[in-house]
């Protein structure tokens, strides 16, 4: 028996199964998770937000055009969410590149990758909260420019301006020596 | 003359329609082409982030929240506004019979409805501030020893305290 394609299951809990709608959830909340993990870089916080990404969705499932694909869609209302959620809380100023450092686990092989992760992370959770998120849609999402200026309401040359300022910088943080 | 930073950051996000030209020039000039190697580094570190596990699944908590707040189902939300466009049709042909009917029944005027609240408010005045409380019955002398009142005294104050201790304790956890 094949597993219910993403259209099946949304079909199905538009119509109030609330299975098919746990089983999308199961199926991109690691994803989601992601999302608001790059651009928070916080745990709990990225997890509240994922929750609420997926409870828009469910009130928005009557609008969903169902030729779309719900993963890319799901990951892009993520994105906003924690955009407003940065801009509502004005955390713009550089964070603490240990915010959310996970020390926990650490097999010796992986300390290395894993410090590099971690400053990657930090390096992002630096970055003005606009730059961060056209960060996430253009290299995670791999959105074009121009989708990335109509997921966010702005202007192409502020969307060309925002990555390439955030590009320089991250290097800057990344290939800085120590 | 060399490639911007600008041109750099759109060759590698392939947002050029032309790129030839670019690639001659990346070809031949070594300062171009070691800065665009840096930028592919950045990329390619960006790229290598691996994804993060999530501790607990979201599912159960997302079903229960949807359950809580259920969405209506479209046939009935197209019934509903079905019949609230039913309804605002029926007012609307309705409209011209109540019209007709509105001057046979008889309403008293609005003036007459304010005399009358008047009238009713100075008669519910009256009653308060002519309003007499009957006499209570004496009560003869409490005789409490200082003991007594002492010990009851020491017992609230103890209850008092343990009992604002639970409450507090309880918010601490």
């Amino acid at each position: 028996m094949t597993a219910p394609t993403d259209r099946d299951l949304i079909v199905r809990a538009r119509r109030g199964d609330g299975d098919a709608f746990s089983e999308l959830v199961t199926r991109y909340q690691t994803n989601v998770f992601n999302v608001c993990y790059r651009i928070l870089h916080e745990r709990g916080e990225a997890e509240d937000l994922a929750q609420e990404t997926f409870m828009r969705a469910y009130h928005r499932l009557e609008q969903f055009d169902l030729e779309r694909e719900f993963g890319p869609w799901v990951r892009r209302v993520a994105a906003n969410l924690c955009l407003n959620h940065l801009e509502s809380q004005k955390v713009n100023a550089p964070l603490d590149e240990e915010r959310d450092a996970d020390e926990s686990q650490r097999p010796e092989k992986q300390v290395e990758v894993r410090e590099r992760s971690e400053q990657i992370r930090g390096a992002l959770a630096s970055l003005p909260a606009h730059y961060r998120v056209v960060v996430e849609l253009r290299h995670y999402q791999e959105l074009s420019y121009d989708e990335i200026a109509s997921e966010l309401k702005i202007p192409l040359s502020d969307v060309k301006s925002h990555l390439f300022r955030a590009r320089k910088l991250l290097a800057e943080k990344l290939h800085a020596p120590d | 003359m060399h490639l911007t930073d600008e041109q750099l950051n759109e060759y590698l996000d392939n947002e050029i329609a032309d790129r030839t030209l670019f690639d001659s020039h990346l070809a031949s000039c070594g300062e171009c082409a070691a800065r665009l190697t840096a930028l592919q580094s950045l990329f390619a570190e960006l790229d290598s982030l691996p994804e993060v596990e999530l501790t607990h699944s979201l599912a159960s908590q997302i079903t229960l929240h949807a359950a809580s707040s259920p969405q209506l189902p479209r046939w009935l939300t197209l019934t509903a506004t079905l019949q609230a466009a039913l309804a605002l049709i029926a007012l609307v042909l309705a409209a011209p019979f109540v019209m007709n009917l509105l001057p046979a029944i008889e309403t008293p005027s609005f003036t007459e409805i304010l005399i009358q609240l008047q009238s009713q408010w100075l008669t519910l005045f009256n009653l308060i501030t002519n309003y007499q409380l009957p006499n209570l019955p004496t009560l003869p002398p409490l005789q409490i020893p200082t003991l007594t009142l002492s010990l009851a005294l020491a017992g609230a104050s103890l209850l008092w305290l343990v009992g604002n201790g639970l409450l507090l304790r309880r918010q601490i956890k």
